[in-house]
């Protein structure tokens, strides 16, 4: 005879998973999600359309983009100032955003804070988060103007948001007895911060702020093409929307992956040289 | 004149259940003073009452003249400085260095910018050198403490309970991760501390072996209330029986 607890599906064999709701719910969705994308397949205009000449022409454009990339429209002193600009976009934000999230993570930290002020910041800080990055841009832009101001703005925002709940999460991490230590000899929430919550979690929260920021430079890649924001976004924006030029869409996707390379590198370097122990 | 009194301390967790129940007792300066009880008694929960780690309910903690449980947030602060304390897993800040973290035993005297931009005084820094090279550990200052062995970090502990220059040192389970040899050395410097410098110690104790052999007075803790209070020759077969609830032959002892 099973035990009470023990459940056995169809063909009677004993499950080890816990819940089927779960797991039956994820597979209808994933087989509704595949039939809907077959059949939108099925509903397509496909007038004037030869599937063999738009596969060959595609990889001839990709050809010219990748194999025979260079610059027409502007000189390589000005590819470098661009990827300056936009490099420069995401530095602001991110700096920024780690210095405004540092403090509001010290209030939303639940076991430094009040409850209560912790509580408001977190709902805040979540919705914030749940909008995306682009539709910030373009809420300030109302105010602001499409330009790098909104995108600076709009970047910041999610920064915040983001590093915010980064940050609170180490802080809460934080072992608490040195903080009863501390309290224990008469310090102050201050000096507990500056000199135990800090040294326990300086190198989370700069490899945090590393993530963010290489977050931070894709984003602004995407924020100079959408919101006008400048940089070399904007220098792809109208190489491929504007001159149609494929040679120079190669070229500035080769820059742009030149620089993404580049930070990973830095930030391994760093990581391994600042923080191993 | 005695130190510290307690007088009718309550205190719960939870609405329903009392975790101390009209505690009552006093200890004298220079007195060590040991807390016994089985898992679950209370012990801890006391010693933080009396440094309002945890906030008593009822009754009063009257520590040099002053109700401690009345006091407001800056008051506490300052007479926090006069109560160390001594946690069973050191509760080191184990990224700084060992001279770093004694010295945090000062920051209840200074100012909030002082102490954040981390400024000691010299003397503050000898002292600190001195009270290393009392317990035997100046040779590590200039480590971190997650380099230290338990005993060595437990040694630092003490250290900045020290530098407090406190008149009340309270101890929750000091030996209680340590091997037998570090207990000793441990106990016998709190033992010195209570003798030399007239410092009131109050230890929470598991083992009742040490507490007979180092105190002057034990007291003995049962669901929250004070079963025993007296000298160590009194703490007889009937009391300990009465404390944990069964004769000293079928408890585990060192
Ligand atoms: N933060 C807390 N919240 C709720 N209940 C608690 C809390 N701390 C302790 N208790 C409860 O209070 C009672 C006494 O706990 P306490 O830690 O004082 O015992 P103790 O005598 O120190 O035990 P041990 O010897 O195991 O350390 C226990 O029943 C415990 O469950
Ligand atoms: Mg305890």
């Amino acid at each position: 005879m099973d035990s009470v607890y023990l459940k056995r599906d169809k063909a009677g064999r004993i499950n080890i998973k816990a819940g089927n709701r779960v797991n039956s719910v994820i597979n209808w969705t994933v087989l509704s999600l595949t039939l809907l994308t077959v059949t939108a397949f099925l509903f397509f205009d496909y007038t004037g359309l030869e599937i063999g000449r738009a596969i060959m022409e595609t990889a001839v454009n990709l050809r010219t983009m990748f194999l025979q990339p260079s610059l027409n429209h502007f000189s390589w002193g000005e590819a470098l100032f661009q990827v300056g600009v936009t490099i420069s976009l995401a530095v602001i934000a991110t700096i920024l955003g780690a210095v405004i999230a540092f403090f509001l993570a010290l209030w939303s930290a639940v076991n430094l804070a009040n409850k209560w002020v912790s509580k408001s910041i977190k709902i805040f800080v979540a919705f914030i988060r749940a909008v995306p990055t682009v539709l910030w841009v373009l809420i300030f832009a109302i105010a602001a103007g499409l330009g790098s101001e909104a995108a600076i703005l709009g970047m910041l925002f999610h920064s915040i948001a983001y590093l915010v709940k980064a940050f609170s999460e180490a802080f809460e991490e934080v072992d608490k007895g040195m903080l009863e230590a501390l309290r224990s000899t008469g310090s102050g929430w201050w000096h507990t911060i500056v000199h135990a919550v800090l040294p326990s979690t300086s190198t989370y929260l700069l490899s945090w702020t590393f993530l963010r920021f290489e977050i931070n430079f894709s984003v602004a890649v995407a924020m100079g093409a959408a919101a006008g924001a400048g940089g070399i976004g904007f220098e792809l924006f109208m190489a491929s929307g504007f001159y149609f030029d494929l040679r120079e869409v190669g070229f500035i996707t080769y820059a742009i992956l030149l620089v993404a390379i580049v930070l990973e590198v830095a930030s391994t370097h760093l990581k391994k040289r600042y923080f191993s122990s | 004149m005695s130190l510290l009194q307690v007088k009718d301390l309550n205190k719960s967790y939870q609405t329903d259940t009392k975790v101390l129940k009209n505690i009552n007792f006093s200890a004298g300066t220079g007195e060590f003073l040991s807390v016994i009880g089985p898992s679950g008694a209370g012990k801890s929960t006391l010693l933080r009452c009396i440094n309002r780690l945890v906030q008593a309910d009822k009754g009063e903690i009257l520590f040099g003249g002053q109700d401690l449980l009345k006091l407001r947030k800056k008051e506490l602060r300052a007479a926090r400085t006069n109560i160390g304390m001594i946690f069973q897993h050191y509760n080191l800040v184990p990224r700084l260095t060992v001279i770093e973290n004694v010295l945090h035993g000062r920051f209840g005297y200074k100012s909030t910018l002082q102490g954040v931009l981390g400024r000691f005084s010299e003397e503050e820094k000898e002292r600190a050198f001195y009270l290393l090279e009392k317990l035997g550990i100046e040779a590590h200052a200039y480590k971190r403490c997650d380099q230290l062995s338990g005993g060595q970090q437990q040694r630092v502990g003490i250290c900045r309970a020290l530098i407090q220059n406190p008149k009340l040192i309270l101890c929750d389970e000091p030996i209680a991760s340590l091997d037998p040899h570090s207990s000793k050395v441990i106990m016998d410097h709190l033992k010195s501390i209570s003798e030399e410098m007239g410092i009131t110690c109050i230890v929470n104790l598991h083992q009742v072996e040490v507490a007979q052999s180092y105190s002057d007075r034990i007291i003995g803790l049962n669901n929250g209330s004070i079963v025993f209070d007296g000298s160590n020759f009194q703490l007889d077969q009937l009391y300990i029986k009465r404390v944990y609830g069964m004769e000293t032959r079928e408890l585990i002892t060192v």
